[in-house]
């Protein structure tokens, strides 16, 4: 039982409580044990202690001592909430809240125990909770119109949307008069609430309601954009057309708000004449916009086309923005759009312009050089690409404009499509010199030098522009600010040189971000309901339930995942990158390969210790930002991830979210089969092979995972468990039927498919797998690839990677693809 | 082509955060958490503006919305205005701030950054009331102050000594945007009318208080938030009250 404290500890126990509470944690640890000299076993001061040693980062001391005040005193409503704060800062939410739970038994009519609470369930979206909560809080304190919001967005946020709108409507009746204009948290209460009546889908009475009470919202645009949407969407065609003329009054920079306007104006689509003449009415109004001029390219055709397009393009190239190609482009989906502009920019440069432009020289001079630069990016590009011709307009560029850094970086470019990254990277540094404070063409410098597998410059060009003082240096600093682009790159340049240690913590790193990200949505369940700003924070929501659906998430994933894969089929990579061809040696020779791989590895470490010392004797003397205490990376080289034990394990908290979020991406689910069929998951591999097939049936790499578990199914290393298999076996019969054999099954991939190298390589590939002894013509085969016209340098390499594969000889297709590619880097063998 | 979208009004297009922080850390020494960017997206929803490249063939339609919805489309981000509001203005007058904008050298000279910076701005006055809005621009960066100033109007208020990490000087510059502000004569007077109709229809109903000011709003705590690298996202935390009891 606990022992009450003498009035002399009473207070100094509530000066414990005020330290902690004004971030005095020095102080407040001194005062706490003032008071447990004394009361050595009071479970409040100990849980308060523990509390504020969590809070300077030493969790486990923290989690000690807030067990033994538990232990101390099980009644106390202090020792349980602590608990469960200790739990939250860990962000073991689950355990916090059962914490929470119990203080709020022994104290029912705790605020803040009930607050904390809530704000968890909001976390963890468990709704049915923050109902309750939140109730609970509003008979607390109804006068306060935040509990009346925040029910409803519980209510909201769980699917109710009638029982949402009552709760604000029943605050709304309070209210004495309307409140003042100046009264944002009411401006927007009133528009939340116009957003759950339009999602129940009764844009009628949405409308009205806007109606009603729009002009007094402040969020002017808001209520414009909702007053179009719903108006065209009850197909009230005549008001709809005036609302989205308003929008484009604001701001004519929007396309949807054009296709709105011709929706509701009703339009067709195909009349050209009279889109364009709509189109020319806002360039009139805005001639220094460009949507107006530039989306008519997209539909115009033939010589209406040819004449848009060209009064177009002069105009830019007069002006000389340097943006022109990058808003052109989009156009070539189209090959004879394509063809006229090329003609028209070629015909400019062969002096139709000259007369066309009159004026002084330095103009011509700008609009020729212009051109030479359009060309270059049209020839650079895939769809109209010609290598040649862009090095010969790149470099008429750059002799007339040296100093331009675009021009210079277009060169890069140009060699990085020939496949030469070393050039690339080398092209583009000169780039960067050209404008050593920008650091968008430094950012594109160091992304060529990874591209280039040069890790270690990329990072010194970064360090440019990071903080180097922050622990980790500038590695740690991009961490720190969350540079995925970078990390990504930097980890898939790891990949390509099979150093997985550092791939792996790169791709962590990245993970952890998203991590961040989520977490990041904690603050905002208090912090949104005190400033009202309701819609904003509930999309933030929403969306932080989709967070790892981003392109980002994926790409590393994706990455990770294949790191696992190959660290799982050669283990010994965990000692670091060992030769191609590794599986080729004897005994004798692996281990000597092992032995210098390791001994590298060994090297690495200390030459990254040397380095973290020299940064602590820097920093010893440099005062932290943010006063934190940020620990060194005890894994910076992310030898202790390779070392892992079950990497397909591992793998699997990359794939899940990735199968979960992004189920309509091939490569996802061909790469989910991979992980799964390695773990002998056969009714998770299966599920993954249906769902590719799905999304595109003729998928080469699909193609070869078919062969590989029928196989397995045929000839399994074990026997699977006859309900398991019931289930495989039918789901696989509707993708491969048995009906068929395999040789069968590859053959007529082939036949449907020989005009597509990757399709071709899948074939073969397969038929190497079915039979070893196909080696030598899948080799003939594969090299016959290259005579096609149509193949392409990526598709090139993945033929060079499989005969890694199969363990062939290289140099005959090397030296072939090299004949066809003669400035690529790609083919050169070491 | 691009489009110029809010981010976090309506429609909200917030899943554009993650590629709004890489166009920045892309473009510009000055870089945040994303943690810095929602606090920005979350407290002043109308302030914000994204460019974005429309995807070939127009976005899908998707969200119900009429004109189309480019919410989990992902569209390449080639400039944005990150903007708030003052919270401790020195001078005490309510005004806008300018935290970050940028466009990819890749889309220079279209007019982006221009009609970004006008559609905060307008959200600003309209909003916010704003008296005026205030940046920083690097001395050296004269494209910037060509835009401030001689497209926008911008006047320069003061240097400001070794504003930047690197040493060099900061304009601090200042538009007035009073002229667009909203009229509330106007709005109150309408309050008034239907107000009016209500209670004839009700009989008797209370007239509110107008023009009272609320008071709800003054117990809002303020939140301190550095502006840059110190970023202050730890200071977003509340203070933890558990322990009054």
């Amino acid at each position: 039982m606990p022992q009450p404290l003498n009035p002399k500890d009473q207070s100094l126990f509530r000066q414990v409580v005020r330290n902690f509470e004004l971030k005095q944690y020095k102080k407040g640890i001194k005062t706490a044990d003032q008071v447990l000299k004394k009361n050595p076993n009071h479970g409040d001061t100990q849980a308060m202690k523990a509390l504020i040693l969590s809070h300077l980062g030493q969790s486990e001391e923290a989690f000690a001592l807030g067990k033994e005040a538990l232990r101390n005193d099980m009644k106390s409503h202090i020792t349980w909430h602590v608990y469960g704060l200790l739990y939250r800062q860990e962000k073991n939410y689950e355990e916090a809240i059962k914490a929470y739970r119990f203080a709020l038994r022994i104290e029912p009519e705790s605020a803040p125990i009930q607050r904390d609470l809530a704000l968890l369930q909001m976390q963890m979206r468990d709704f049915q909770g923050y109902i309750t909560s939140r109730t609970a809080m509003l008979q607390a304190h109804p006068a306060l119109r935040q509990n009346w919001t925040a029910l409803a967005i519980a209510h909201h946020l769980s699917g109710d949307l009638e029982e949402a709108e009552k709760v604000l409507t029943t605050y709304e009746e309070t209210l004495k008069g309307t409140p003042s204009v100046s009264n944002m948290e009411h401006s927007e209460a009133t528009l939340y609430k116009n957003t759950i009546i339009a999602e129940t889908g009764n844009l009628e009475r949405a409308l009205e309601h806007l109606e009603k009470y729009g002009y007094r919202c402040t969020d002017v645009l808001a209520v414009m954009e909702m007053k179009a949407d719903y108006l065209l969407r009850l197909g009230r065609k005549s008001e709809a057309e005036q609302a989205y003329t308003a929008l484009l009054e604001r701001n004519p920079e929007n396309s949807i708000y054009y296709d709105g306007l011709i929706k509701a104006k009703g339009v067709a689509e195909d009349d050209h004449k009279a889109l364009k003449a709509l189109y020319d009415e806002w360039v009139e109004k805005n001639p220094r916009g460009d949507s107006a001029r530039r989306i008519p390219l997209d539909f115009l055709e033939g010589e209406d086309f040819k004449q848009a397009v060209d009064a177009y393009l002069q105009r830019m190239l007069k002006k000389g923005v340097p943006s022109l190609f990058a808003n052109i482009k989009s156009l070539y989906s189209n090959p004879s759009k394509r063809d006229v502009v090329q003609a028209l920019v070629e015909g400019y440069v062969a002096g139709n312009a000259a007369q066309a432009n009159g004026s002084s020289e330095s103009k011509d001079n700008e609009f020729l050089v212009s051109s030479y630069y359009f060309l270059a990016q049209h020839y650079n590009y895939e769809l109209s690409r010609d290598l040649t011709k862009a090095m010969e307009y790149v470099d008429k560029a750059i002799e007339l404009s040296p100093k331009s850094v675009e021009y210079q970086l277009t060169k890069a470019r140009t060699w990085k499509h020939y496949g030469n990254t070393i050039k690339a990277a080398e092209e583009m540094e000169k780039a960067r010199l050209l404008d050593e404070k920008d650091r968008y063409i430094n950012t594109k410098a160091a992304k060529y030098q990874l591209r280039n597998n040069e890790n270690d410059k990329a990072l010194e060009n970064m360090s440019k522009f990071t903080r180097n003082e922050t622990v980790g240096g500038a590695m740690g600093d991009l961490h720190e600010m969350q540079c995925v682009w970078y990390l990504t790159e930097d980890g898939e340049a790891y990949l390509r040189q099979k150093k997985l240690a550092l791939a792996l913590k790169r791709f962590h790193g990245v993970f952890n971000i998203f991590d961040t990200w989520q977490e990041d949505q904690f603050d905002f369940h208090s912090f949104s309901l005190r400033k009202g700003m309701i819609r904003a924070y509930v999309d933030m929501v929403r969306w932080e339930d989709r967070l790892r659906e981003h392109p980002f998430y994926t790409r590393m994933a994706v990455s990770a995942i294949k790191a696992y894969l190959l660290l799982h089929d050669q283990p010994d990579l965990a000692y670091g990158p060992i030769a191609d061809g590794a599986e080729g040696l004897n005994d004798e020779e692996r281990k000597k390969a092992l032995k210098k791989a390791k001994r590298e590895q060994q090297r690495l470490e200390k030459v990254e210790a040397d380095k973290r010392e020299a940064r602590k004797a820097a920093a010893a003397n440099a005062k932290s930002i943010d006063g934190e205490v940020k620990k060194e990376d005890s894994d910076p080289l992310g030898n202790t991830l390779v070392q892992t034990k079950e990497p397909l394990k591992d793998a699997m908290k990359f794939l899940t979210p990735l199968l979960n979020l992004d189920s309509q991406n091939i490569e996802a689910q061909t790469l989910g089969f991979e992980v799964y069929f390695r773990r002998n998951k056969h009714v998770l591999a299966v599920k993954c092979l249906a769902a590719a097939h799905a999304i595109d049936p003729s998928n080469p790499t699909l193609h070869l995972q078919l062969l590989q578990f029928r196989k397995a199914l045929d000839t399994p290393s074990e026997p699977l468990d006859p309900k398991i298999a019931e289930v495989v076996n039918a789901e696989f019969e509707k993708l491969f039927p048995k009906s068929q054999t395999l040789e069968e099954f590859n053959d007529s991939f082939l036949t449907a498919n020989k005009n597509s190298a990757l399709h071709v390589q899948a074939a073969l590939s397969g038929r190497q797998f079915l039979n070893k002894d196909s080696a030598t013509q899948n080799e003939k085969d594969l090299l016959a690839t290259l005579d096609s016209v149509d193949i392409m340098m990526s598709e090139a390499m993945a033929g060079l990677d499989l005969l890694n594969k199969w363990g062939s000889d290289k140099a005959a297709y090397a030296e072939k693809a090299l004949k066809k590619w003669p400035e690529s880097s790609l083919f050169k063998l070491d | 082509m691009v489009d110029i979208v809010p981010l976090s009004s309506y429609p909200s297009y917030i899943d554009l955060l993650p590629s709004i922080q890489t166009c920045n850390i892309t473009n510009l020494p000055e870089n945040y958490f994303l943690k810095y960017y929602l606090y920005h997206a979350l407290t002043w929803p109308q302030l914000s503006f994204v460019a974005v490249v429309r995807p070939k063939g127009g976005y899908k339609a998707g969200g119900g919305k009429a004109g189309g919805d480019l919410s989990g489309q992902y569209p390449k981000v080639v400039g944005y205005v990150l903007a708030k509001m003052e919270e401790e203005p020195t001078d005490g007058m309510q005004h806008g701030h300018i935290t970050s904008l940028s466009v990819m050298r890749t889309h220079r000279r279209l007019g982006i950054a221009e009609r970004l910076m006008r559609m905060s701005q307008r959200a600003m006055a309209e909003s916010h009331r704003a008296n005026y809005v205030s940046l920083h621009v690097r001395v050296s960066n004269t494209a910037a102050l060509r835009l401030y100033r001689d497209t926008l109007g911008f006047e320069v208020e003061k240097i400001e000594s070794k504003y930047y990490a690197d040493g060099e000087d900061a304009y601090a510059m200042r538009l007035n945007l009073q002229t667009m502000w909203l009229d509330w004569k106007a709005i109150e007077a309408r309050d008034k009318e239907n107000e009016k109709t209500d209670e004839d229809q009700d009989e008797g109903e209370a007239v509110g208080e107008l023009g009272k000011k609320d008071d709800s709003k003054d117990q809002e705590r303020m939140v301190k938030v550095k502006v840059g690298r110190g970023l202050g996202v730890g200071d977003l935390v509340e203070r933890n009250e558990s322990q009054q009891s």
